[in-house]
């Protein structure tokens, strides 16, 4: 089957893009393909050319919006001199796009718990943001910036609690506010990421 | 023992079926047949699906609350400190099948504003505790109300991750940064994970 590449190549970020908006409106289980199609400009088969089910969409979904997070940080970081600086900009630059993207975190989370694969896509999606952090930390190491705390180790605590934040942002407990959010962000890094001459 | 109330069985079957199938799978007349009642009166009990579910997110943190408040009379702060966090990840067993609950709530609340007053009295509910026990802990003078709201991201983050079976977040280790953290803030020496870091 041959495919129109240049209709092709315009369909599949139209296509992830209305599936965010639709999922993030209706969730994975009030989605249909139709639904997504519908918004995108295009046919069920449209769709399913490029995705074969529901979760598929939702997952690359996230990885596209993901992949232009990570395209965008990389302009802004590069601007940026010293590490810590970068690492404050990604805490600022977080959640990305506020309510949707985070709506949509939380259907992958549902959706892992049942589904192996959108569990191993939920990791690789995580893996790459703790490398993307875990890289600032190295080298900002490598600049003397940063103590020795294990980059991975703190990728991993830093994203634990972006993600137990988003979850009561999500669910507007008045008691969070995304500068609160943003506070506890830097305090986590100041204390793991203290200078080599300021360590206790 | 006392024969549980038929508005107790629902929840308990409204719980149980939360976690098992996923609210959207959630029938009405499924749960009125595991609880050995009538839909009637489900629907007598709960005037609206949202109610329900409310209800049934209320009851299984409660249920749980049984077991959290065993291990507060050691008299060992710290210690009683680590039972709680305990007592807030998803352990095997009951807390696990809770967490699935919760997860599936969470997600819910966001799009169906009735449940989020729910959502926020339970988390409330659990930041009073934590910030009682450091308050009354003898830690010195620490922000109890900042360490506590810091200490329950961290319990929700690493969790969802323990929850997943995460490779990088095995159970043990949820445990382990999670006390890092709040020992770090309480002026405790807990040591890093040693194997975690450089």
């Amino acid at each position: 089957m041959s495919p129109r590449p240049t209709t092709g190549h315009v369909r599949r970020p139209a296509i992830l893009k209305a599936a965010a908006e639709v999922i993030a409106e209706r969730g994975v289980i009030g989605t249909r393909i139709a639904d997504v199609a519908e918004r995108a400009g295009t046919s069920a088969p449209g769709v399913l050319y490029w995705f074969a089910t529901k979760d598929e969409l939702l997952t690359e979904a996230l990885a596209f919006s993901d992949d232009r997070f990570y395209a965008e940080l990389n302009d802004e970081l590069a601007q940026l001199d010293s590490a810590r600086d970068r690492l404050r900009r990604i805490v600022e630059l977080w959640p990305a796009e506020g309510d949707d993207e985070a709506v949509l975190w939380m259907e992958l989370w549902v959706r892992a718990l049942r589904d192996p694969a959108v569990n191993a896509a939920r990791e690789r999606l995580d893996a790459r943001w703790r490398a993307a952090i875990a890289e600032v930390i190295r080298d900002g190491q490598a600049a003397g910036e940063f103590g020795p705390v294990d980059p991975e180790g703190f990728a991993l605590t830093l994203g634990a609690l972006m993600d137990g934040f988003a979850i009561q942002l999500a669910l507007r407990d008045p008691a969070v506010t995304p500068e609160r959010v943003h506070e506890h962000c830097m305090a986590l890094v100041e204390e793991r990421l203290g200078p080599l001459e300021g360590v206790a | 023992m006392s024969a549980k109330s038929a508005r107790e069985r629902i929840l308990d079957a409204a719980v149980e079926r939360i976690a098992s199938d996923g609210i959207d799978a959630v029938r009405i007349a499924r749960i009125a047949m595991d609880a050995r009642v009538s839909t009637a009166l489900v629907h007598y009990h709960f005037a609206t699906r949202e109610a329900l579910l409310a209800e049934a997110l209320e009851h299984s943190f409660e249920t749980a609350g049984d077991v959290r408040d065993e291990g507060g009379e050691s008299g060992d702060s710290a210690a009683r400190l680590r039972a709680m966090i305990d007592q807030c990840l998803p352990l095997p067993g009951e807390l696990e099948r809770d967490w699935v609950l919760w997860v599936e709530l969470w997600l819910r609340a966001v799009r169906h504003p009735e449940l989020r007053p729910t959502a926020a009295k339970l988390y409330k509910r659990m930041n009073v505790w934590f910030r009682q026990a450091i308050e009354e802990g003898g830690f010195g003078d620490v922000d109890a109300g900042a360490i506590a709201d810091r200490t329950l991201a961290l319990i929700d983050g690493f969790g969802v991750r323990a929850l997943l079976g995460d490779p990088a977040m095995p159970l043990e280790r949820a445990r382990a940064e999670v006390w890092h953290a709040l020992a770090g803030d309480l002026g405790l020496h807990a040591g890093a994970p040693s194997e975690y870091v450089r």
